[in-house]
C-alpha cells in the first residue's frame, strides 16, 4: 500500500496533431490540495479528464488507493469516489437544486407500498444538512435559473459530495467568479480539506494556488516541468517555470500624454431584445492616449455598451460621438471606416470565422478595400502576404501557418489573431472586451503590452474587463458599471481596489446617491 | 491476423493517405464502397449486379446496347441523358449557392415549376421566332425563379421566418396555383397535362438528324457548364463570394465585420432561385415540353443529394450530378432488361449518399492509421 491516494504514471495522450500529455507522472497524497498549473493547452484539463474517465490514456497507468485501475467512464470514476466540477457547469436550469443533485441516483420510496416515486422532500432535507456540514449554504428548493453563478458552483460541489466523492477535481473554478466570490470559494476549499477530502485544483491563477494549495505541479506543453512545495516557492518562480521564461508581472506603463477627445458617450441608453434597459444613461469620454477601463461584475451591461459603440446594437437614447462626429445611427461598416476597432468578448462567436483559414480571417473587415480586392475581385496573393506579415509580427502560432483553419487553433492564438487584425486597422478608438479571458500568463502579458503600445501610439482605449487586477494595472481612468449605470468615473490613481470592488457590488454608489 | 490487418491498413493509407488528393480520392472510395454494397443487394434479389450496373450505363448511352431500334443508337441515348442531366446541374447549383450562405433551399422544385409555368404561358404558347423565344425563355425563367427565391430570403431576413418552412409552403402554393391555371386554361384534353409549347421556344432541339441517327440536342448544357464555372469563380475570387461564405459560416461574425447580412442573404437566395428557374427552363421547356399539373419535379429534391455529394462545389456538382443521373436515367432500361425494379436505383443513390456522409470519418481513420504507420517506421528507424 503506497501513501498516495492517486498515482498517474507515465501518462501519454495524443490527439490528432498534438501530444496533450507526454509521459506525465504525478502522485497525490490523501488530504492535500494539489494544484495543476500551466498555460492554456499545457494539458492540465486533459490529464484530469483521464482521471475522471472522460478519455483513456494512450499509454501509462493510473493507480487509485494503490490499486491499478482502468477508468473507462465518469460513472466508474464516481464509484472510485472521484468527482469533478467542470469549468462549464452541467446543470439542468429548470430543475431545483435538489433535483439536480440527486439526478442519476434518485432515492425512491413507494406510495402505498407499490407505486415508486422519487423522494424529493427527504432529499431536500438531506441536502440542506449536507450543505450546512460543509458550509455551502444553499436553499435546496430553488431552481437553478433563480440562483447566481457562485451558488450554481456550490451546487456542483454538493453534487460531488452527495456522491461521496473523496477526491475532488476543480477545473478553473474561479474563472466565472467575482473577487469576493473567489475568496468565499477558496474558504470552501480549505474547509473541504479540513474535512479530509483530497482536492485537485486546475488553474492558471497563481494567487489562488498560493492561498490554498499544498503542492503544485507545473505543466508546460504537455510535459511535467516540476512539482513544487507551494509554501516555500514564490509566485514569480512558479510563473517563470510555467511559461518557461522570465515573466514581468508589472505592466510597464509610462506617464500618460492625453490628446484630444476621441470618444464621447452622452446619456447612452441601450435596450435588450425584451425592451429592458441594459445600459442606462451612461456618459463618459476618452481622450487619445488614455485607457479608460470599465470595471464591473459580469452581466451589468458592459458587453451591450461596447456593442452599442461598435454598432452591433442600436442605441435607444443618447449620443455617441467619435472624433467630433455623431455616429449614433451609422452602420457598422461606416464606424469601422471612421476608426473603431473592436476586440469582442466572445472571440469565437463574433471575432472570427472559425471555418475560414487564418489568412482569410485577417482581412475580415478590409476585404472589400484595396489592396485586398479591386472592383469586387479578391487578390489572394495580398491575403497571403498580409497573413504572413501578421503571423510573424504578432507571433501567432498555428499548425499550418496561413492555411490553418482557425477552429483548430488554441484560444490564445485565436485571440492574438483578432488583436493583430484590429490593431492593424489603425483605428483611433480600440475597444477591448475581456481581452485576456481564459488566457495564460504568457499570453496575458503579451496582450497587456499591446494595449499599452496602442495607448502610446495615441489611440483612445476602452477596456472592459471582469478582472479587477487587469483594470487596476492598466487603466488611466476607471469607470465602474453596476446594473447598467456608470456609478463612478475617476482617475485610476484616486481609487483603491477595495473602493472599486464596492462600487462593483453597487454598495457605495447607492449610498452616495442618497 | 495482426500482420494482415497491418497490410490492409497500409494499403488504404497508400491509396487515400495523400491529403492533397483526398478531396477526390475519398468520395471515389465512398462511391466504390456503396456500389459494392448495392451489388450485394442486387445479388440478394437473385440478379447479376455486373449486368445490372451495365444496364444503367447502357440506358444512359455510355455503353453500347445489344440492339437499337431504327434511327437510334448510343448517341441518341447519350443525348437524351445529357438532356436530363442539364436541369439537374442547375438545380444542384441552386442548392449549393444557398448552402454556402447557410440557407437550405428545399423549394427548388417549386421555383422550377413557377419559372417553367410563367415562361410557358408567356413565350411557350406564343408565335415568337426561335432566336428571340429561346433567350427570352432563359431570361424569364431566371427572373421568375429569383423573385420566388428572393421572397424566401426576404421573409427570412425581415421576419426571421425559417427558409425551410417558407419554401415548402411556397412549393404548395406554386403547385396548386399553376395546376388551377393549367386545368382551366392550358390543359390538353388528351394527355391531361398542359398543352405542348411551341418548338421555337424549346431549349432542346428535337429529333435532329445526325448522320444516320436521330437525336435531341440539349442547348442548355452549354449554359449549365458555363454557369458552373461562373459560380466557382464567384465563390473563389470575388468579395461577394467571400461575404456569402462568411455569412454561411457565422452570421454574428459577419455582422461584426460590417457585412450587410440581410442584403447578402436575399441576394444569395435570389441567385439560388434564379438557378432553380434555369433548371425549370431546361426541364419544362427542354427535356419536357409540358407540365403535369399538381406534380413537382423530383429533380428539385434529388438536387439536394447531388449538391451534398458534390460538397457544394460547382465542379464536384458537375461530377456528382453526372453520376446520379446515370442511376436515374439508366434505371428504366435496367428494370426492363434485368427485371429489377427501377426503385433499386433509389436504393443505390441512397447508399452513395450514406457512404459519402461518412467521408469525414473515413478521412479520420486514414489519418489515424497513417500516423500510426509513420510512428512505427520512426520507432524502427530508431531501433
Amino acid at each position: 500500500m503506497s501513501d498516495y491516494i492517486i498515482e498517474m504514471k507515465n501518462i501519454t495522450k495524443k490527439f490528432p496533431g498534438i501530444v496533450a500529455n507526454d509521459s506525465v507522472s504525478i502522485q497525490i497524497k490523501k488530504g492535500e490540495v494539489y494544484a495543476l498549473l500551466g498555460e492554456n493547452g499545457a494539458g492540465k484539463s486533459t490529464l484530469m479528464s483521464m482521471l475522471f474517465g472522460m478519455y483513456e490514456p494512450d499509454e501509462g497507468e493510473i493507480y487509485v488507493r494503490g490499486k491499478k485501475e482502468t477508468i473507462s467512464s465518469p460513472k466508474y470514476a464516481t464509484q472510485l469516489n472521484i468527482g469533478m466540477v467542470h469549468q462549464h457547469f452541467k446543470l439542468v436550469s429548470n430543475f431545483t437544486i435538489t433535483e439536480n443533485i440527486i439526478m442519476g441516483m434518485e432515492p425512491q420510496k413507494k406510495f402505498l407500498g407499490i407505486l415508486p416515486y422519487v423522494d424529493v422532500k427527504g432529499s431536500d432535507k438531506k441536502i440542506a444538512e449536507l450543505s450546512r456540514e460543509y458550509g455551502l449554504e444553499v436553499d435546496p428548493t430553488k431552481r437553478i435559473d433563480e440562483i447566481n453563478v457562485s451558488t450554481q458552483q456550490r451546487v456542483e460541489i454538493l453534487k460531488m459530495l452527495y456522491r461521496e466523492a473523496e477526491i475532488l477535481i476543480f477545473d478553473e473554478p474561479t474563472a466565472v467568479l467575482t473577487p469576493q466570490e473567489i475568496e468565499f470559494l477558496l474558504d470552501i476549499i480549505k474547509g473541504l480539506k479540513e474535512a479530509g477530502k483530497t482536492i485537485i485544483l486546475i488553474t492558471h491563477k497563481l494567487e489562488e494556488i498560493k492561498k490554498v494549495a499544498d503542492r503544485c505541479a507545473i505543466l508546460c506543453k504537455g510535459k511535467l516541468v516540476d512539482v513544487l512545495d507551494v509554501a516555500t516557492t514564490s509566485t514569480k518562480e512558479m510563473a517563470n517555470k510555467m511559461v518557461g521564461r522570465e515573466v514581468n508581472f508589472e505592466v510597464d506603463k509610462p506617464e500618460p500624454h492625453y490628446g484630444k477627445e476621441v470618444l464621447s458617450v452622452q446619456n447612452l441608453t441601450v435596450k435588450d431584445d425584451n425592451g429592458f434597459d441594459v445600459v442606462k444613461n451612461a456618459s463618459f469620454s476618452i481622450r487619445g492616449g488614455e485607457i479608460l477601463a470599465i470595471a464591473g461584475v459580469s452581466g451589468n451591461g458592459q458587453v451591450e455598451l461596447a456593442d452599442a459603440i461598435a454598432g452591433l446594437m442600436p442605441a435607444a437614447g443618447g449620443k455617441i460621438i467619435l472624433n467630433g462626429q455623431d455616429i449614433t445611427h451609422d452602420n457598422i461598416r461606416k464606424r469601422i471606416d471612421d476608426g473603431i476597432a473592436y476586440i469582442p468578448e466572445d472571440r469565437q462567436k463574433y471575432g472570427l470565422i472559425l471555418d475560414f483559414q487564418l489568412k482569410e480571417n485577417f482581412p475580415l473587415k478590409n476585404y472589400c478595400k484595396e489592396p485586398f480586392s479591386k472592383k469586387g475581385i479578391l487578390n489572394y496573393s495580398e491575403f497571403d502576404s498580409f497573413g504572413e506579415k501578421l503571423i510573424e509580427k504578432y507571433d501567432i502560432r498555428s499548425g499550418q501557418g496561413n492555411k490553418t483553419i482557425v477552429r483548430s487553433m488554441s484560444g490564445g492564438n485565436q485571440q492574438k489573431a483578432i488583436i493583430a487584425r484590429e490593431v492593424e486597422q489603425d483605428a483611433s478608438l480600440v475597444i477591448f472586451v475581456q481581452p485576456t479571458r481564459g488566457l495564460d500568463i504568457g499570453a496575458i502579458e503579451n496582450i497587456h503590452k499591446q494595449i499599452v503600445a496602442e495607448r502610446e501610439k495615441g489611440k483612445a482605449i476602452l477596456l472592459i474587463s471582469l478582472e479587477l487586477d487587469e483594470v487596476m494595472s492598466l487603466a488611466d481612468t476607471i469607470a465602474v458599471i453596476y446594473s447598467g449605470e456608470i456609478l463612478k468615473v475617476a482617475d485610476a490613481k484616486t481609487l483603491s481596489v477595495k473602493e472599486v470592488g464596492e462600487f462593483m457590488m453597487g454598495v457605495k454608489g447607492n449610498e452616495t446617491k442618497k | 491476423m495482426k500482420q494482415k490487418n497491418n497490410s490492409i491498413a497500409k494499403f488504404f493509407v497508400k491509396m487515400l493517405g495523400n491529403e492533397k488528393y483526398q478531396f477526390i480520392t475519398i468520395p471515389v472510395f465512398s462511391i466504390i464502397v456503396s456500389l459494392l454494397v448495392g451489388a450485394i443487394v442486387i445479388l440478394l434479389l437473385g440478379k447479376n449486379p455486373v449486368e445490372a450496373y451495365g444496364n444503367l450505363l447502357q440506358g444512359s448511352g455510355l455503353l453500347m446496347k445489344e440492339k437499337y431500334a431504327g434511327g437510334k443508337g448510343m448517341l441518341t441515348d447519350f443525348l437524351s441523358f445529357v438532356d436530363y442531366w442539364t436541369p439537374m446541374i442547375f438545380a444542384a447549383l441552386a442548392v449549393a449557392v444557398a448552402l454556402k450562405a447557410g440557407l437550405f433551399n428545399i423549394g427548388v422544385s417549386g421555383q422550377m415549376l413557377a419559372a417553367g409555368f410563367i415562361a410557358s404561358v408567356t413565350v411557350g404558347y406564343s408565335t415568337l421566332a426561335a432566336p428571340i423565344a429561346k433567350p427570352l425563355v432563359i431570361i424569364i425563367c431566371f427572373v421568375v425563379g429569383s423573385l420566388v427565391g428572393g421572397l424566401i430570403g426576404f421573409l427570412k431576413h425581415k421576419f426571421n421566418i425559417n427558409e425551410v418552412v417558407s419554401s415548402i409552403m411556397l412549393n404548395y402554393i406554386v403547385q396548386y396555383v399553376t395546376a388551377f391555371f393549367i386545368y382551366t386554361k392550358y390543359v390538353d384534353p388528351v394527355s391531361r397535362q398542359s398543352k405542348n409549347i411551341a418548338d421555337a421556344a424549346r431549349l432542346t432541339l428535337k429529333n435532329v438528324e445526325i448522320g444516320a441517327l436521330k437525336g435531341d440536342i440539349p442547348l442548355g448544357i452549354i449554359l449549365a457548364v458555363i454557369v458552373a464555372f461562373i459560380i466557382k469563380y464567384v465563390f473563389d475570387k470575388t468579395t461577394f463570394g467571400y461575404e456569402i461564405k462568411a455569412i454561411g459560416f457565422n452570421t454574428n461574425a459577419s455582422k461584426y465585420a460590417g457585412i450587410n447580412v440581410g442584403k447578402n442573404m436575399v441576394i444569395a437566395m435570389m441567385i439560388s432561385g434564379g438557378l432553380a428557374g434555369l433548371a425549370g427552363a431546361t426541364y419544362y421547356l427542354g427535356y419536357f415540353c409540358s407540365m403535369q399539373p399538381k406534380v413537382l419535379a423530383a429533380t428539385g429534391y434529388d438536387a439536394i443529394a447531388v449538391s451534398l455529394l458534390g460538397n457544394s462545389n460547382p465542379m464536384g456538382i458537375l461530377a456528382s450530378s453526372f453520376l446520379i443521373n446515370i442511376i436515374n436515367k439508366g434505371s428504366t432500361y435496367m428494370s426492363s432488361k434485368a427485371g429489377l425494379d427501377a426503385e433499386i436505383a433509389s436504393v443505390i443513390t441512397g447508399l452513395i449518399l450514406l457512404f459519402s456522409a461518412c467521408g469525414a470519418y473515413i478521412q479520420y481513420l486514414v489519418k489515424k492509421n497513417k500516423d500510426k504507420i509513420e510512428e512505427n517506421k520512426k520507432a524502427k528507424g530508431e531501433a
